[in-house]
């Protein structure tokens, strides 16, 4: 559009011998001005503007329609057609991009809930591996007949495991290498521990060695793995609750850029054509303002509603489950003191960090979640403290039998309180969440369509009000 | 078209295509997880994972000279009359005896996965001492402690004494007294049933074991005679059921380490096979107790000369080593003459 042929400026000698062609070349009748002769530079009408040479084919017509389209851009109902053109645009952007605001906060909703969602799925493997071992450990406490219940819940807590490491690999592809590593961690885990039992229902002392070999194994290849895949989890969490807050941006931008070219259209045409106020394209603006604004509201609405559940129950299920993985872990620890039979004193330093991140969790809970019952931490903590008194004042049967015992102040029945009553608060706040994130964005697909639509009907209005103005030119 | 409209509708096509753009590609695609890059991880657990070995510390062969400990009162004093303030009176008050040992050395030193009892040959030494003290054989609180923790324990004072198939050693005296000798063993190696060399003949010794993969505990004896033979692989483990499970796994070749202890080994499985060729060296072993305690290593190598003469040192070897080792043989004689 550089070197445009100056048809509307110049009258061009007629070429006489290149007047048979079609009847393309001519302007359309629209473009010819049939009224107000006001403009100053008036096009010459007339078959002037016929392409210069006789091109034949594609080419031809091509340059022709580009010519004829020159000439409807031209003089002033061109400007009129091009301002109307531009406020359509604009406005037709302005509907989109509300649109996709809407669809962008919807979209980073839903995904925030599937990756919380996949973040609790991963909390609940490292929970059952964990769980796991601390069947096992506390199991080999006793030697080679081990407890048919404890045997069964570790058989569950390693099922579950597995079974969830492959529906997590179906929810989120970018998981997909870690979690098969993991896998292989934990069949490694359980062939060692499986060859620990056969060792041990023989009462051969490799049997430990396996034992600990496995812990120590899962502890260097499992459990960094899955701090990664909660870490990473975490992460898209964020970064999903941070695009659902920024959805408004859309919105607000394409509303400030579609109402300023609407505002100078009206300015322009106010002056132009000597009235004050082109009604529908009042209207075209008056939509875009009002559906920028309330959107706006409504997206910041949202974003508070997210901030809400992201600082409360959503913190707070975090901190559940970060607390039973703790939990479990100081179990295994505290068994792996008793195994080690006197030189377990990085095992008991172990325990000590992990009951700390316990009790850390619990008053984190208390801030996020009021309405919970503290978890009952402190009946395990007495009764671990017991079972290290006894063992540190020499009495190892005594500590063994009070940590395996299913005695109402055992290691197993204090723990088995914390486990129960941490495992249901974890389902319930998990279930919160979602249904929170889930209540939040629950009209976004409509405002959605919403936006799109009033997107339309501002340029129906704005195509409507320069046309009302094209009008006079017939 | 004025030049100023036209760049206005470039702008909004611009803005268009971005938010467009933006609205297709980033959302929901993500990095993918990192994965765990195996490094040296703090793990508290001892491991049977292959580690590397310390550097030798210096093999020493004991002689006659380090096997000298001090000589015991002419006779042992009751448990009633224990000399006032001595380290005996001071374990008595306590009221048991703390003793470092091995739960996985069978024979010596190992946990009866049935009864959850530590046992072996190691550990009626240490009845013995608590018979003495307590006239109560079973007053001894067992440590479980590895073949590295066996000296820092007893300087630390973690442990009353250390009954731990350990080798008396002139660099070991330096840090720690040592009892009269109470058990003579000798370093073997262990392999593979049936294994062959490469030209067929059967394994007779650490010759046939150039370029393969050996095995001994870290901080043991048995690993510094190892370093000795420089075209053997020595891969190090806390303790020799760690050797065991690497050996099992097919991470090593071969053990090597005292007749006792791999004879413990074998009997775990009937695929290990403990070369029959003499001892390659002398491992003369020692109750430990600390360097200060000398009136304790006294006491002990009185309770030894007692069990020596009662009996109770061949009934204890007819007991765990018999099956394994042959008939009881005389006990060692023990070699006094410490003063310092």
């Amino acid at each position: 559009m550089t070197a445009p042929p100056p048809p509307a400026t110049a009258p061009p000698p007629p070429p006489p011998s290149v007047a048979p062609l079609p009847a393309v070349s001519r302007p359309p009748a629209t473009s010819s001005p049939a009224g107000e002769p006001v403009p100053a530079t008036g096009p010459a009408p007339g078959p002037t503007t016929a392409a210069a040479v006789p091109a034949s084919g594609i080419r031809g017509r091509l340059e022709a329609v580009a010519a004829s389209a020159r000439a409807g851009m031209s003089g002033s109902p061109g400007r009129l057609r091009t301002v109307g053109i531009v406020c359509v645009v604009a406005t037709l952007l302005f509907g989109l991009a509300a649109g996709q605001s809407f669809r962008s906060a919807d979209g980073a909703l839903g995904r925030a809930a599937a990756n919380s969602d996949q973040l609790v799925r991963i909390q609940a493997i490292q929970t059952n591996v964990v769980q796991a071992d601390a069947d096992a450990t506390n199991a080999f406490l006793v030697g080679g007949l081990e407890p048919a219940a404890q045997r069964t819940d570790y058989t569950e807590a390693i099922a579950t495991a597995s079974g969830l490491i492959a529906q997590a690999a179906q929810h989120q592809p970018a998981d997909g290498a870690a979690l098969s590593a993991l896998n292989q961690s934990l069949i490694t885990y359980t062939s060692q521990v499986e060859q620990a039992r056969a060792n041990n229902r023989q009462a051969l002392p490799i049997g430990s060695q396996y034992l600990r070999s496995a812990s120590a194994d899962l502890r260097a290849d499992a459990l960094p793995l899955l701090k990664n895949l909660g870490e990473a989890n975490d992460a898209r969490v964020t970064e999903e609750f941070d695009r659902a807050a920024r959805a408004s941006l859309w919105l607000v931008v394409a509303g400030l850029l579609a109402l300023v070219v609407l505002t100078l259209s009206l300015v322009w045409l106010a002056r132009r054509t000597r009235r004050y106020v082109n009604l529908p394209l009042a209207v075209a603006a008056l939509v875009v303002l009002v559906t920028m604004v309330g959107g706006t509201v409504g997206l910041l609405a949202v974003k508070g509603n997210v901030d809400t559940t992201r600082d409360g129950v959503y913190a707070a299920t975090l901190s559940t489950a970060r607390a039973r993985i703790a939990g479990f872990d100081a179990k295994s620890n505290e068994s792996l003191t008793l195994i080690a039979r006197g030189s377990g004193a990085a095992f008991e330093k172990a325990w000590q960090a992990s009951s700390g991140a316990v009790k850390a969790e619990i008053s984190g809970l208390e801030a996020t979640a009021p309405g919970l019952s503290p978890l009952p931490w402190d009946g395990y903590a007495t009764a671990h403290a017991q079972i290290r008194a006894l063992d540190d004042g020499g009495d190892w049967e005594g500590a063994v039998a009070l940590a395996t015992g299913q005695a109402a102040n055992s290691g197993n029945a204090t723990f088995a309180a914390f486990d129960t009553t941490s495992g249901e608060q974890l389902s319930a706040l998990s279930g919160q969440t979602a249904q929170q994130l889930d209540d939040t964005g629950g009209w976004l697909p409509f405002a959605g369509v919403l936006g799109l639509v009033a997107g339309v009907i501002a340029a129906l209005c704005a195509w409507w009000g320069v046309s009302l103005r094209l009008e006079e030119y017939r | 078209m004025s030049h100023r409209q036209r760049r206005l509708l470039a702008v909004l096509t611009v803005v268009g295509a971005s938010l467009a753009v933006g609205a297709c590609t980033t959302a929901g695609a993500y990095d993918p997880t990192p994965l765990f890059t195996p490094s040296a991880a703090a793990s508290p657990s001892p491991s049977a994972t292959v580690t590397p070995s310390p550097a030798p510390s210096g093999t020493d062969v004991a002689t006659t000279n380090c096997l000298q400990s001090y000589a015991p009162a002419a006779t042992l004093p009751t448990p009633d009359k224990l000399p006032a303030g001595s380290t005996m009176a001071k374990i008595k008050e306590r009221g048991r005896l703390i003793a470092g040992v091995s739960a996985d050395t069978l024979l010596l030193g190992a946990r009866n996965p049935v009864s959850g009892r530590i046992e072996g040959f190691d550990i009626e030494m240490l009845r013995g001492v608590s018979q003495a003290i307590f006239g109560d054989p079973n007053k001894v609180e067992l440590k479980v402690i590895t073949a590295a923790q066996r000296l820092p324990s007893l300087e630390d004072g973690s442990v009353d004494i250390v009954a731990r198939n350990m080798t008396i050693t002139c660099d070991r005296w330096k840090e720690i007294a040592f009892s009269s000798e109470y058990y003579r063993s000798g370093q073997k190696v262990l392999v593979r049933l049936g294994e062959k060399t490469g030209s067929g003949a059967p394994i007779k010794g650490m010759a046939d074991l150039a370029g393969k993969k050996v095995c001994a505990p870290n901080g043991s004896t048995s690993m510094d005679k190892l370093r000795t033979f420089t075209d053997i692989e020595a891969v190090g483990a806390d303790t020799h059921t760690g050797c065991l499970v690497l050996f099992q796994q097919g991470a090593v070749d071969a053990i090597t380490g005292d007749d006792t202890v791999l004879a413990g080994l074998a009997a775990q499985d009937p695929y290990a096979d403990v070369v029959q060729a003499p001892a390659f060296t002398a491992e003369p072993y020692g109750l430990g107790v600390n360097q200060k305690n000398v009136d304790f290593a006294r006491f002990v190598n009185g309770v030894l000369e007692d069990m020596r003469a009662d009996g109770r040192w061949t009934k204890a070897y007819n007991t765990w080593l018999a099956d394994s080792l042959g008939k009881a043989p005389v006990p060692p004689e023990p070699v006094y003459g410490r003063t310092s």
